[in-house]
């Protein structure tokens, strides 16, 4: 079943020209998505669309049958959680009081917790290893800690749907991997659907069951027939966007034309694995498309 | 277990504040240039006027004088928690909205004007602080709605342009008045708490504590609108609707505690930022402890006023300015440190 439905969404922030044009696709309920592409391609844009933080000027998008502008606030953040990329709040709030702060679209007037929003912190904060400092300030936790507790606060909200905003982008490799163990450990235990933003193509092979790759404006080179489906930008001939599974969205040609880098490709298992090159680096000789 | 802030552990926080609060008022109001013997003020009040004087004094004057004081304290403190959140920064005081120019032009308007009714037990000059400080403001939400996007950043510009345009009027309306009419004004914007009719102080005593309950109501959403707006919005909370509450009640409070005692200083800025210093930033219990110790803070320091140079008084807001103004660079050292690490 798809709990997310985008049909040919477009979008134009004020007087640009349209960063998202004939978007379509499905994410099917309990999945792991992923949304890559270069910079500007449009990807934190598809996000806040799909968060309700900016509406389409054409094309719709359902969450869960229901058309995502007849939610209101609220109703959607029971449906919906975002994490996006990690910040300090300008006051010191402890981790504890930020994830619970997940049980917001839950609580009554005065906006005291009770049992179950409780239960759901706790746990949450257990799921993401965060319980150990709990009490400590936001301020004082390092880059990989803070993202953390973000996706504790995700977790706490119980919604059906996670987006992310690149969850991994300033992390170590170490925490990098454990990010995309707590997403997946989401995704196969609790049946959440996660779609993250992410530039590491080679993380998102490994753990996305599907891949969204924006293609980004039409001024960059990419000058081939569209392999996939998505609608041909008239004048160069090329899609705005391809889904599919990893194996065959990221082909090497397809790299080196979607991102405009020359890379390196290996295989582990069935999946590719990329390392881009640049005109300096030591083995840039050897690049070639395998 | 993570600990939590709990309705039980409030109440009995708020409840411990509120002895204090009694504490430092009874204790306050025994104090004075004239001494008062209790024993004569419990006999109660004599038949005829003046055959009690103790009772008069400090039932009558001295009483009413510090629940104003606790009045006043306790709007200031709380509009300071609110704005500080809705801005999302720590800097931001109850005047920073263009409310203390406002009200000041009021005030000098009434003075200038003659204009001398009076109106709930207040005076003309009450009312025109009161409508000066509630138009200014509007004209500032007006302008910053209409300046851009991104509300906040316009709100303070907005705020902080008005109340420059408007202080230089003060000040142009002022060089040209009379001096007896400037003493008045002068008083007034130094900030000045003394005797109020009894109606009047119920009156604005019901409107201040009406504000700060609503404003408890959206404490919580203050939390999460203090992350921001695309956060607050993912969070569940109608961020529009959630400000422009919040907005309102804490303008409504300000332009009441105005009008009662005319520009007191920096009682927004230091109480809050103290209390956040003990309790922590939630909002849900920021506000009401903000609120209680503001009452207390501004009932001491109101005393101070009335004894340091008794017989004469001195404007509460020199006083504290007098104890807010280091305070206030000590804070302003320690989160431009911490502005700079996040560029």
């Amino acid at each position: 079943m798809s709990i997310i439905q985008v049909k040919n969404l477009s979008f134009a922030y004020t007087l640009q020209s349209p960063i998202l044009k004939d978007v379509s696709f499905d994410v099917k309920a309990g999945t792991f998505f992923a949304i890559a592409g270069p910079n500007g391609a449009g990807k934190t844009t598809l996000l806040n669309l799909l968060c309700g933080l900016l509406r389409p000027q054409a094309g719709s998008i359902t969450i869960d049958t229901t058309r995502i502008e007849s939610y209101s606030v609220r109703k959607l953040a029971q449906k919906v959680a975002v994490v996006r990329q990690e910040f300090v709040p300008v006051f010191d709030f402890t981790v504890a009081e930020v994830v619970s702060m997940a049980r917001t679209p839950y609580l009554g007037t005065f906006g005291f917790d009770g049992k179950i929003d409780k239960e759901a912190v706790n746990e949450a904060l257990e799921a993401t290893d965060t319980a150990q400092f709990a009490m400590r300030p936001m301020k004082n936790l390092s880059g990989g800690e803070r993202q953390r507790v973000f996706i504790a606060r995700a977790l706490a909200q119980n919604t059906t749907i996670m987006l992310l905003d690149e969850p991994t982008s300033f992390l170590d490799l170490k925490h990098q991997v454990h990010i995309y163990d707590l997403l997946k450990a989401a995704q196969l235990e609790k049946g959440r659907t996660i779609v993250a933003i992410t530039h590491d193509i080679n993380l998102a092979a490994q753990y996305c069951d599907q891949i969204l790759l924006l293609t980004g404006s039409p001024q960059d080179a990419f000058r081939r027939k569209p392999p996939m489906q998505g609608p041909e930008n008239g004048t160069q001939n090329r899609p705005t966007y391809l889904i599919g599974e990893a194996k065959d969205i990221f082909s090497p040609a397809q790299i080196e034309e979607v991102f405009g880098v020359k890379v390196f490709a290996g295989k582990i298992g069935k999946e590719n694995f990329f390392i881009p090159l640049g005109k300096f680096a030591k083995d840039s000789g050897q690049a070639s498309i395998s | 277990m993570a600990q939590l802030l709990t309705a039980r552990s409030l109440a009995i926080r708020v409840l411990l504040c509120l002895a204090v609060l009694a504490v430092v008022m009874g204790l306050c109001t025994l104090v004075g240039s004239q001494k008062v013997s209790l024993e004569k003020v419990f006999a109660g009040p004599g038949r005829s006027p003046g055959e009690n004087v103790d009772y008069e004094i400090l039932i009558g004057i001295r009483l009413p004088r510090v629940v104003l004081a606790a009045l006043v304290g306790a709007a200031l403190a709380s509009s300071g928690v609110v704005l500080q959140a809705i801005l999302r920064n720590p800097l931001a005081d109850p005047y920073i909205l263009g409310i203390s120019s406002g009200a000041g032009l009021g005030v000098i308007t009434a003075v200038l004007t003659g204009i001398s009714w009076t109106f709930w037990g207040g005076s003309a000059l009450s009312a025109f602080a009161f409508a000066g400080a509630i138009i200014t403001v509007w004209l500032v939400w007006l302008i910053g709605r209409a300046a851009g996007k991104s509300q906040v950043t316009s709100l303070l510009l907005a705020g902080v342009v008005i109340n420059a345009f408007f202080s230089a009027i003060i000040m142009f309306l002022t060089s040209i008045a009379r001096s007896d009419q400037v003493y008045s004004t002068i008083f007034w914007l130094m900030g000045n708490i003394t005797e109020k009719d009894i109606s009047a102080l119920g009156v604005s005593a019901g409107c201040i504590l009406a504000g700060i309950i609503g404003l408890f109501s959206v404490s919580y959403r203050l939390n999460i609108l203090s992350l921001g707006e695309q956060e607050a919005k993912s969070l569940g909370v109608d961020t529009a609707k959630t400000r422009v509450t919040a907005f309102a009640l804490a303008a409504f409070i300000t332009a009441t505690a105005v009008s009662l005692s005319g520009l007191v200083g920096f009682v927004g800025l230091v109480v809050p930022h103290g209390v956040r210093l003990v309790a922590g930033p939630d909002h849900r219990q920021l506000l009401p402890i903000s609120a209680i110790i503001g009452g207390a803070f501004l009932v001491a320091t109101d005393t101070l006023a009335r004894i340091i140079v008794a017989p004469a008084q001195l404007p509460v807001g020199v006083i504290t300015a007098i104890a807010g103004g280091p305070f206030f660079l000590v804070l302003l050292a320690r989160y431009s440190r911490k502005i700079s690490w996040l560029k």
